[in-house]
């Protein structure tokens, strides 16, 4: 078969593709048998160097064929995913437009929300704190009753004097039931602002983790 | 092999078949002979996706009395050869790794 002959055999087996497609593939055939004839082949070696007929034929409409295919899923992909864009867009729009309308309302919750938690905590903070100084000013009365217990002594009101010791003594009791309950309220406490802490910092790593 | 990998390796061996200078349908296929075999129906799909991908450019030349295609790699082209050489090292990784832990004990 001479180079003419496979053309014009190929064009024949070619004439379910469009035309210009089916020229531009008989031109390449063209060009690699000439390419080669000048290497050194005779006609007839370059024309089945390049392949059977059959063969030829079969893969290049197979491979058209695929080619469509493929085209026409991707374009029925690309209008999809272009509908779905755009259906994200104008819901991230939306969510965007009623947050801005919202912004008087949940920044005002969100700034009372925060005002409680802060409130609760200090108030903690206060309960601790006068336990501590009523703790301290009962020392101190147990510490009054002892001065006042050795005046009277002094002065020579015994009775009175023993009655006055045994009252500090009472009171210096209470004293130290007190000191241990304020110990045990500011160790929760402190439990507690660590815990808090904590928590804060985890969440702010995740979110810069999930942001970055 | 997977066909839309072995499509995509073929694309990038065209573009490095074209890389240095430019390059017409027969020398591509007596260039990659040493290595695999590519038919012409297969070169012609790939040279016409890479076309229309912006990846490589078409001209005629006339030579010895006759017109031949030259096909010129662009810039997209060049690019896209980077972007393979640096996935697939990763990928060569991953091959390292297969074979090192599917090998029998």
């Amino acid at each position: 078969m001479n180079k003419s002959e496979f053309i014009e055999a190929l064009r024949a087996k070619l004439s379910a593709l469009p035309k210009e497609d089916a020229q531009e593939r008989l031109h390449f055939y063209r060009e690699m048998i000439e390419d080669r004839m000048e290497e050194g082949l005779s006609e007839g070696e370059a024309v089945s160097a390049v392949g059977n007929l059959d063969e030829i034929s079969a893969e290049i409409v197979a491979e058209f064929s695929r080619d469509k295919t493929e085209e026409m899923i991707r374009e029925e992909i690309e209008t999809e995913n272009a509908k779905e864009k755009k259906a994200r867009r104008h819901m991230r729009a939306g969510e965007i437009f009623l947050l801005v309308l919202g912004a008087p309302l949940w920044i005002t919750i969100l700034i009372a929300v925060f005002a409680v938690v802060l409130s609760l905590y200090v108030s903690l903070w206060a309960v601790i704190i006068s336990l501590w100084a009523v703790g301290c000013a009962v020392a101190l009365t147990s510490l009054g009753c002892i001065m006042a217990g050795i005046g009277f002594a002094l002065g020579g009101f015994t009775v009175t004097s023993v009655a006055t010791f045994g009252a500090s003594l009472i009171v210096a009791g209470v004293s130290v039931l007190l000191f241990v309950l304020s110990t045990a309220a500011t160790k929760c406490a402190w439990f507690l602002t660590k815990i808090i802490f904590v928590r804060c910092k985890k969440s702010s790593q995740r979110k810069v983790k999930h942001n970055g | 092999m997977d066909v839309q990998l072995k499509r995509g390796l073929l694309d990038v061996c065209v573009l490095a078949a074209i890389k240095n200078e430019d390059s017409y349908g027969y020398k591509i296929i007596k260039d990659v002979k040493p290595y695999f075999e590519l038919s012409e129906s297969t070169l012609y799909t790939i040279l016409k996706r890479l076309e229309t991908a912006n990846m490589l450019t078409v001209c005629t030349a006339e030579h010895g009395g006759r017109l031949r295609k030259y096909y010129h790699i662009t810039k997209a082209g060049l690019g896209r050869i980077e972007d393979f050489k640096d996935e697939w090292r990763e990928v060569m990784l991953m091959y390292q790794f297969i074979i090192k832990e599917s090998a029998e004990v």
